[in-house]
């Protein structure tokens, strides 16, 4: 037998390598199959990929395999912040400063409601329900920079939704830094951490972000105008920060969504070209939608079914009552209105990421309101992709469609 | 074949095609439908109306006497407009292409007309993206239209290489100072008007291509310069919209003031050999702006075009200072004696900078003023 040694094992051993490769083989004609057959969004055939062979599904890819591709899937969310931030245009937010308030306003009313329907109706303890409401402040940036992508879309609902998106992120991780030492204070106690840890989590982030935009900027400058260099610089210094971030116990998250911003408004000299997610960028929504989609667990809609379309409904009721109340002062009729309300509709893996990241550090959170946020990531990443496809559209600012 | 409808001779129009950018990357972008409706209830002398894809506006002024008039309601127009695109996050500027759209993701304007003329020139129609400014100057008759028609037409060198700025497209440094005409060339009836004596000559002919089927209107001429009978006025086509406002009324001045002189010397005919150099001349100063050698077609002589505008401004500045466009004239003799118009100014800015999108940053910044 040993003459035949060469010859691989049977059962194969774990080569995770394969699994990756088939997770990303499935996501991508799954996209394709939904596009062209349905019509709907190609990141919804991704993420259905993904459920359909992680745990929620056939259970090809298994948890601990899943767990090891967090890092892919927190690698790719970073960069998507990361173009996010690139959104928030402060010139813009300086010139129509009811834009800003306009994307206030929508994150609070969400998250109010949010919070008041969990701890009044469905008896979630008010911190808890606090953290859900901070999560439903926040609209899919991947799903929203993805879709309007596809659709080559163009015009003032797509700008001020991706506007929006980026400005409700922020006031989102504000809102969890905020709760997270009362979290602590609630379970653990410790007066010096409550105050110190949004301070450190807080300062330590912008600070982090700071220097890594002019890192970012200063080898922008060196390598000069060349996307295909410039993105590889953009991916480098995104590894580079996120694992920094990690490293000092800071929020990625925040870390990278302030990188993106200071990357775009502090470029005066225009060192840096900005990055559309073209070809290669492509690659890492793939990677972040099949591997949210693996996450996704329908047996939630079984047992927090009720809550989560609760939690979708209020939050969807949020976000309109305030897109609607400042419509008028950023001039945009009541109908682009409707429709930019309901481009903001999407969760998706940012929601997962920050149920999972708080659920970590406070474990009551996945016994409470955790499967509720959860629930709603499962309804909203079929139908969130298709709103927001359909609020371009009918604002008729889809291009001609790749 | 329209009536010609009698105007104030001298009377001034100005129409400007505007792009539409957006301000992450500069490129063009769909903001005509979204910027009109923010300009709706404005109030502003001339108009300012959709154009052929959502990529591009165009505004234009009503019926003037003369530059003061011009200048004031284009900044008026201009400061609305730059106002609402402020709002919206939309950069607004002049030139006549953008440096590096790709024609195949532009969108046509969703109205009747612009999609026969989208499905007639397909592709053509796309790439007809490009940007000029439209000149009327006011006649009183079509005999008159057909005089002056010729009479400027030995001028529009003049009026290419002043407003030239056009330098690039699709990417590239075309070598040419107003790259938009060459776009203008690809379509059929474009070029300049047959040699026809009068508006009955003109009548005559214009009843030939009708009755070929090959033209509906006086829009299917895509001539330089031609009468518009509706108006009562000829059209100057050849410009590329400059990058500032001001030029663009200088520029209607300047055609104003050749369009006085003409009418004022009942002697003039055009020499028949003149469009025999119209076109070579044509291409010298699209490529050349300023440094272009244009053929006079009675003396033969080879002239540089500079010093030709130089000595034309300088004789027309003591009937233009009459007609109040002396300062508009000094302004244009100045860009001219130092050989530098839009272009140039454009291509200064890529080679400090090193990107296109810095390009059309700054020609936002001089179209709005910031």
């Amino acid at each position: 037998m040993d003459d035949l040694a060469f010859l691989p094992y049977w059962p194969l051993l774990g080569n995770q390598m394969v699994w990756v490769g088939v997770l990303l083989v499935a996501g991508l004609l799954g996209g394709e199959l939904v596009h062209r057959l349905l019509r709907l969004p190609r990141i919804t055939g991704y993420a259905a990929a993904g459920l359909a062979l992680g745990p929620g599904g056939l259970e090809l890819i298994g948890r601990p395999l899943l767990d090891e591709l967090t890092v892919f899937a927190d690698l790719a969310l970073g960069l998507v912040l990361f173009e996010l931030g690139q959104r928030l245009d402060i010139a813009w937010l300086r010139r129509s400063p009811a834009l800003l308030v306009m994307g206030v306003a929508e994150a609070l009313l969400a998250g109010v409601l949010v919070f008041l329907v969990l701890n009044y109706y469905f008896g979630h303890a008010p911190l808890v329900a606090a953290v859900a409401g901070a999560i439903a402040m926040s609209t899919s940036p991947a799903v929203l920079i993805r879709v309007a992508a596809d659709l080559r879309a163009e015009g003032q609902v797509t700008e001020r939704a991706l506007l929006l998106t980026a400005i409700n992120g922020v006031i989102a991780f504000l809102a969890l830094t905020v709760l997270i030492p009362w979290l602590h204070l609630e379970y653990r106690g410790g007066w010096l951490t409550m105050l110190a840890q949004p301070l450190y989590l807080l300062g330590g982030s912008l600070v982090l972000a700071f220097a890594a935009s002019q890192a970012t900027l200063q080898l922008a400058r060196m390598i000069g105008q060349d996307p295909g260099r410039q993105f590889i610089a953009v991916i480098a210094m995104v590894v580079l920060t996120v694992g920094i971030a990690v490293a000092l116990k800071l929020s990625v998250l925040l870390t990278l969504l302030a990188m993106g911003v200071l990357v775009r408004n502090a470029d005066r000299e225009r060192h840096f070209i900005v990055i559309d997610s073209g070809d290669a960028g492509q690659l890492f929504y793939v990677i972040l939608f099949v591997i949210t989609g693996a996450r996704l667990d329908p047996g939630l809609l079984a047992t927090a079914g009720a809550a989560g379309l609760a939690f979708v409904l209020v939050r969807f009721a949020g976000k309109v009552l305030g897109v609607f109340a400042f419509a008028p002062l950023v001039g945009l009729k009541l109908r682009h209105a409707g429709l930019l309300a309901l481009a903001l509709l999407p969760m998706s893996g940012l929601a997962v990421v920050l149920v999972h990241e708080t659920a970590s550090l406070y474990p009551e959170i996945r016994a409470s309101v955790a499967p509720v946020v959860l629930a709603a990531v499962v309804m909203l990443e079929l139908f969130g992709p298709i709103a927001t496809q359909f609020a371009i559209r009918r604002a008729g600012e889809a291009g001609t469609e790749a | 074949m329209p009536e010609f409808k009698s105007s104030e001779p001298l009377t001034l129009g100005v129409e400007l095609e505007l792009q539409l950018v957006n301000t992450r990357d500069y490129n063009l972008t769909r903001g005509a439908s979204d910027l009109l409706a923010a300009v709706a209830k404005a109030k502003h002398p001339g108009e300012i109306k959709p154009e052929i894809t959502e990529s591009m506006i165009e505004i234009c002024t009503s019926v003037c006497t003369g530059h003061a008039q011009v200048r004031a309601e284009l900044d008026a127009i201009r400061k609305i407009v730059a106002d609402a695109a402020a709002k919206l996050n939309l950069g607004v500027a002049g030139g006549g292409t953008h440096p590096f759209q790709k024609w195949s993701e532009r969108r046509i304007y969703d109205t009747p007309r612009f999609k026969r003329v989208s499905e007639l020139y397909g592709y053509l129609a796309k790439q007809f993206t490009v940007f000029g400014q439209h000149i009327h100057v006011g006649v009183p008759s079509g005999d008159e239209a057909v005089r002056l028609t010729h009479g400027l037409a030995r001028y529009m060198p003049h009026f290419i290489a002043l407003s030239a700025s056009s330098p690039f497209s699709l990417g590239t440094d075309t070598q040419f100072d107003s790259s938009r005409l060459n776009v203008v060339n690809a379509f059929p009836l474009a070029g300049f008007m047959p040699f026809v004596r009068d508006w009955q000559e003109f009548g005559v002919y214009f009843e030939q291509m009708s009755g070929f089927g090959i033209v509906e209107s006086m829009k299917d001429f895509y001539w330089d310069i031609r009468p518009k009978p509706e108006y009562g006025t000829i059209e100057i086509r050849v410009c590329d919209t400059p990058l500032a406002v001001a030029r663009a009324a200088d520029l209607a001045a300047y055609a104003q003031v050749l369009a006085a002189n003409l009418r004022e010397d009942p002697g003039w005919s055009p020499h028949p050999d003149l469009y025999l150099v119209y076109s070579y001349n044509r291409f010298q100063a699209c490529r050349f702006g300023f440094g272009a050698m244009i053929v006079d077609p009675v003396t033969h002589q080879h002239i540089p075009l500079g010093d030709e505008i130089i000595a034309t401004l300088t004789r027309c500045q003591a009937r233009a200072e009459q007609l109040g466009g002396g300062e508009a004239l000094t302004s244009l003799l100045k860009a001219a004696a130092a050989r530098t118009n839009d272009a140039q100014a454009l291509r200064e800015v890529l080679e400090k900078r090193g990107s296109l999108a810095d390009v059309v940053r700054s020609a936002c910044e001089a179209w709005m003023g910031s």
